[in-house]
């Protein structure tokens, strides 16, 4: 069924249940997690979230089995922090996600960029390890490409897929293809052996990812050992791509692969995984959740954007159409199946979430931004409650942009993009032009901030005037915690200052076994610009 | 008599399908967009009966009205006819229009009775009052009737309650008429009403009237238009402060509440598995009252124009036992609810020219759509003009467009009034599928595939326009403020002394 489904059941049934649920995530000790984190896909893109086009029959029938979260957030609407941020637990100024070349932009990792996670940060798989399980990685990385960066070096016990971002092809004399790793060494590169064909946007990928997917579940289950994987498939990223089955072949057009192509393969693939976790009969121990790292790219439309429903704006923006994500928690015999959480959550809580599934206490000596979620998940919370009050921080770059606390959300900077890169024809926010909010200056309003009742105005559109008794009150419950969290908050040393061309995928690991080495130039590190 | 019911047990039996005919209810929410409920992806509504029919029932993803506003959108969901046909153009229907829906028109109410239906209408009319109250329901084939005959926010509204304890409503309304009236049948119990008793008072008269039905062994067809969520929002005690969304949001959990009474008396009553449930809205959201309007959710615009926001519905058809639960993508109207109804019935169509298909095979069969086309006339149809845009499987020409006051105050700039009319040849097509929020308008240069497309388009529309004969417009026949509903007709001075 695909659907946003309330069952309205009696209390005390909810208490019976409530009872049995919690004791049963008591007595397991190994529950094997698997986190599938989408790329660009928007919160609206979803069939239960409202998306009426075709595409996601399996994702609505895992919101109908599982727990649909609507107010479920990243923790920066650019890819690399926001994955960062999921696998330390922890916010980008917090874990060095982040750049101080500029104010308040949006940085990540392409292969220029000198930095990565640093050995400082404690990643998910690390602490999992303490109770045996093996973890692996599908698909996007994005925590740096330089070999201290990769996975194995941070916990993971297998990979297949790639560092970067699957932009390309490029001449190898000035810029290296992207490579594709299993486990430490790359096996091939990106438009080389792993064909992306861009004028078509027909690649085989996704197919891969889900076979690696599919293997690795199968393999633990069989060795009955606990797992995490991490299945981070980017087809949705624009240049978006699917495989031939996935698309339709107009006779006068030829093939043109659209985004919801790429969407649907994305949806079958999950709708494969969680067959393959009950034909192995190891869906009762087996977390899963759905998320994706930020808002659809509406900049990429429309062939290659997805949609962000009744909210403002997209990736790169801090607005809610940047940052609220589609998500979905599974687990049958555990989570109340056709359920609707509305409680305020985000990437880092999956951190926590995980931990307290394997039983791992959560590292003691940082600070961490994730709550444990399993109270939420496995008890069955009465709709119409308002979500517990934990506030989200809306971040970008440096700049911490927003707040949101219960249903309102306060603006202390608002900022679109840069009039210079608008008129250049990059609109973040096509069609949805809020005056005084949708602004193409940074804008600074901490004196006096724009705050939206986001029950009443998912959307963003209508401040709510400064003059009313609901404001003060607002901002009242408001500037506290965001005092709180500035005076407390000590912000990780940048990794996303630096860009060098020597460091780029020029001689991977493995490179010499395949004959794909290249010669880069000498170093000549520079800083790296962010426009966003 | 004798030989109608022969030909009815006939018709039962050529059907095979159904042991007794069907009961019917025809929920139809006023004002409320394509993204307003849960089950559409609104982030903090609350209709947790609403998600229920969604999730035991089919889902309609790309369901049309076929008018932006209210009084035409009403006219072609109770007669399979759009609204050009019967005349209900242009605009809407004021408290003391002379004209309204024409009594030679039949309604679903008057398709059904001949098959010995019990019929009920309950909420909002508005398809006229006028003189004696001749175009009231009673006179239109429904048995009972109690509710407002127009929209509730044409009286002045300054001084009424809208939450409690004592909340006022939210603005004006219409001043120097009538303050609205609660009317059984056609006989004014209230004025004006009062909001925060008014959902019970709807909801004890739906029950009463299915229990009773059930239990005269009569089948019935009940036709609720609510008021909820059209401006002024208003909720009685059980449903203020309950949802995340504030006014609105209560003001909606009030109607689910209602629907969840109407499935729990079905349930008790034992006809549940023998009703089928049909659930859509009138016409688009009205953006221009900002958080208190609904929500197009990612279409385009919304209540006035005919953008996908203006006329795309939600809508959900329940029948536990024939309706297999899923979700649909066919296309599907309004104007099908007749048709449908009358074949579930085993009933005699009008013999005029009918706007709707059947769907009962889409319903029960999960086939196709017979429908293949839909056409968008603007609040103002005219021969001179004629239709605004056409839907051809999904694709969407647009030969016209223009914004609408009711689409105010949203960051699109084509969707407020300042957006004026603006003539498209050859027309903007759009393809629904890959972009629903019409942002992207398709290039017909170097497309040949288009152009054929498009060839086909003119002929659809060709043919459509071929085939509609416009009727005398009944709006335009003006109003009289001696028609205006007063409970104390002979008192002075009017319109303010009419308060009971």
């Amino acid at each position: 069924i695909a659907m946003y489904v309330l069952f309205l059941q009696t209390f005390t049934l909810f208490c019976i249940i409530r009872c049995c649920w919690t004791e049963k995530a008591a007595n397991v000790s190994s529950t094997n997690i698997i986190v599938m984190l989408m790329d660009d896909m928007g919160w609206g893109d979803l069939g239960v979230f409202g998306q009426p086009s075709k595409e996601t029959p399996n994702l609505d029938t895992m919101a109908a089995q599982g727990m649909l979260l609507p107010n479920f957030y990243t923790a920066n609407p650019l890819c690399s922090p926001s994955r960062a941020a999921l696998l330390t637990g922890r916010l980008p100024i917090r874990n060095g996600f982040y750049t101080t070349n500029g104010h308040a932009r949006n940085a990540y990792t392409p292969q220029e960029i000198v930095g990565g996670i640093s050995h400082d940060e404690i990643l998910l798989p690390q602490m999992l390890k303490k109770k045996g399980y093996i973890s692996k990685i599908v698909g996007k990385w994005h925590l740096g490409h330089r070999k201290q960066y990769l996975p194995l070096e941070h916990g993971f016990d297998e990979w297949f897929g790639a560092p970067n971002c699957h932009f390309g092809p490029y001449n190898s004399s000035w810029r290296p293809n992207i490579p594709v790793y299993n486990n430490s060494e790359m096996i091939g590169r990106y438009y080389e052996e792993f064909e992306i064909n861009r004028k078509t946007g027909e690649s085989n990928l996704t197919q891969i990812y889900l076979k690696e997917g599919l293997d690795f579940i199968s393999r633990q289950a069989e060795a009955q050992r606990p797992f995490f994987l991490y299945w981070a498939a980017d087809a949705t990223h624009s240049p978006v791509y699917a495989s031939k089955l996935f698309y339709l072949t107009d006779s006068t057009l030829g093939c043109v692969i659209l985004y919801g192509d790429a969407v649907m393969e994305l949806d079958d693939s999950v709708g494969q995984i969680l067959l393959k976790l009950q034909s192995l009969g190891i869906q009762e121990n087996t977390f899963v959740f759905f998320t994706s790292d930020n808002g659809a790219a509406l900049m990429s439309g429309p062939e290659e954007s997805g949609s962000n429903g009744p909210f403002l704006c997209g990736k790169e923006t801090t607005f809610e159409g940047g940052m609220r994500e589609p998500a979905i928690a599974w687990w049958p015999g555990h989570i109340p199946q056709g359920t609707v959480s509305f409680q305020l959550a985000n990437v880092m809580d999956l951190f926590s979430t995980s931990l307290a599934l394997a039983g791992v206490s959560p590292p003691d000596d940082r600070a961490l931004d994730g709550l444990d979620l399993t109270p939420v998940l496995l008890a069955h919370a009465p709709q119409n409650t308002s979500p517990a009050d934990r506030p989200i921080f809306y971040y970008r770059g440096n700049e911490l942009m927003a707040v949101r606390i219960g249903p309102y959300k306060a603006h202390y900077w608002t900022w679109s993009n840069s009039w210079e890169e608008f008129k250049k024809g990059i609109n973040f926010c096509p069609g949805q032009e809020v005056l005084g909010v949708t602004t193409h200056n940074q804008t600074e309003h901490t004196l006096e901030p724009i705050i939206f009742h986001l029950g009443r105005d998912p959307g963003e559109k209508y401040p709510i005037s400064v003059l009313t008794r609901e404001y003060q009150d607002v901002l009242s419950r408001i500037s506290p915690v965001v005092e709180k969290h500035k005076q407390s908050l000590v912000p990780g040393i940048p990794q996303l200052n630096m860009c060098d061309l020597a460091v780029m995928n020029w001689a991977p690991a493995g490179c010499e076994k395949l004959g794909k080495c290249l010669k880069g130039p000498k170093s000549e590190p520079w800083k790296c610009d962010w426009p966003h | 008599m004798m030989h109608r019911t022969v030909l009815a047990l006939v018709n039962i039996f050529i059907c095979g399908c159904f042991a007794s005919p069907p009961n019917f209810i025809l929920l139809f929410a006023d004002d409320l967009g394509f993204g307003d409920l849960g089950c559409y992806g609104h982030p903090t509504s609350l209709t947790p009966n609403l998600n229920r029919l969604a999730s035991g029932g089919l889902r309609f993803t790309d369901f049309y009205c076929t008018s932006p506003v209210c009084s035409p959108s009403r006219a072609s969901l109770l007669t399979g006819r759009y609204q050009t046909r019967s005349g209900i153009y242009p605009g809407v229907l004021y408290p003391g229009s002379i004209g309204g829906l024409p009594l030679n028109e039949t309604t679903i109410a008057e398709v059904l009775k001949p098959m010995g239906y019990a019929t009920a209408a309950v909420g909002k009319w508005h398809l006229g009052v006028g003189p004696k109250g001749m175009y009231l329901p009673t006179n239109q084939g429904f048995d009972q009737y109690l509710g407002i005959p127009y929209s509730h926010d044409m009286g002045p509204c300054r001084n009424l309650t809208c939450f409690p304890p004592d909340i006022k409503c939210f603005g004006l309304c219409d001043v120097g008429v009538v303050t609205v009236p609660l009317m059984h049948n056609d006989v004014i119990k209230q004025q004006p009403v009062n909001f925060l008793d008014l959902e019970r008072a709807y909801s004890d008269f739906s029950t009463n009237f299915i229990t009773t039905s059930v239990k005269k062994k009569q089948p019935f067809f009940l036709y609720y238009p609510s008021h909820h969520t059209h401006y002024p929002q208003y909720a009685g005690p059980g449903a203020a402060g309950r949802s995340l969304r504030g006014p609105f949001g209560d003001s909606l959990f009030e109607f689910d509440t209602t629907v969840g009474n109407l499935l729990a008396t079905l349930e008790q009553t034992g006809v549940i598995n023998n009703t089928l449930i049909f659930f859509t809205s009138d016409n688009g959201p009205e953006l221009m009252r900002m958080s208190r309007g609904g929500n197009s959710g990612l279409l385009k615009c919304g209540k006035g124009t005919t953008y996908e926001g203006g006329m795309r519905e939600p809508a959900i058809a329940f029948w536990p036992g024939t309706i297999k639960p899923g979700v649909t993508h066919e296309l599907a109207s309004t104007l099908d609810i007749l048709p449908t109804f009358a074949k579930l019935a085993g009933a005699t169509l009008p013999r005029v020219q009918l706007d709707g298909v059947d769907l009962t095979g889409l319903l029960v069969n999960r086939g196709k759509s017979q429908r293949e086309e839909m056409i968008f006339y603007p609040t103002d149809p005219s021969e001179m003009y004629g239709l605004f845009a056409l839907r051809l499987g999904k694709y969407k020409a647009h030969f016209y467009t223009r914004g609408a006051t009711h689409s105010g105050t949203t960051p699109d700039k084509d969707c407020p009034v300042f957006a004026v009319l603006k003539a498209h040849d050859p027309p903007l097509i759009f393809d629904l599928e890959a972009d629903p929020s019409e942002n992207y308008p398709l290039p017909l240069v170097g497309r040949p595939d288009l152009q054929k497309l498009l060839d086909r388009i003119m002929k659809v529309k060709a043919q459509f326009e071929a085939s509609m004969v416009f009727g005398e417009s009944q709006i335009n026949k003006g109003t009289s403020p001696e028609l205006e509903p007063c409970c104390n007709p002979s008192c002075s001075p009017k319109p303010s002394c009419c308060h009971c």
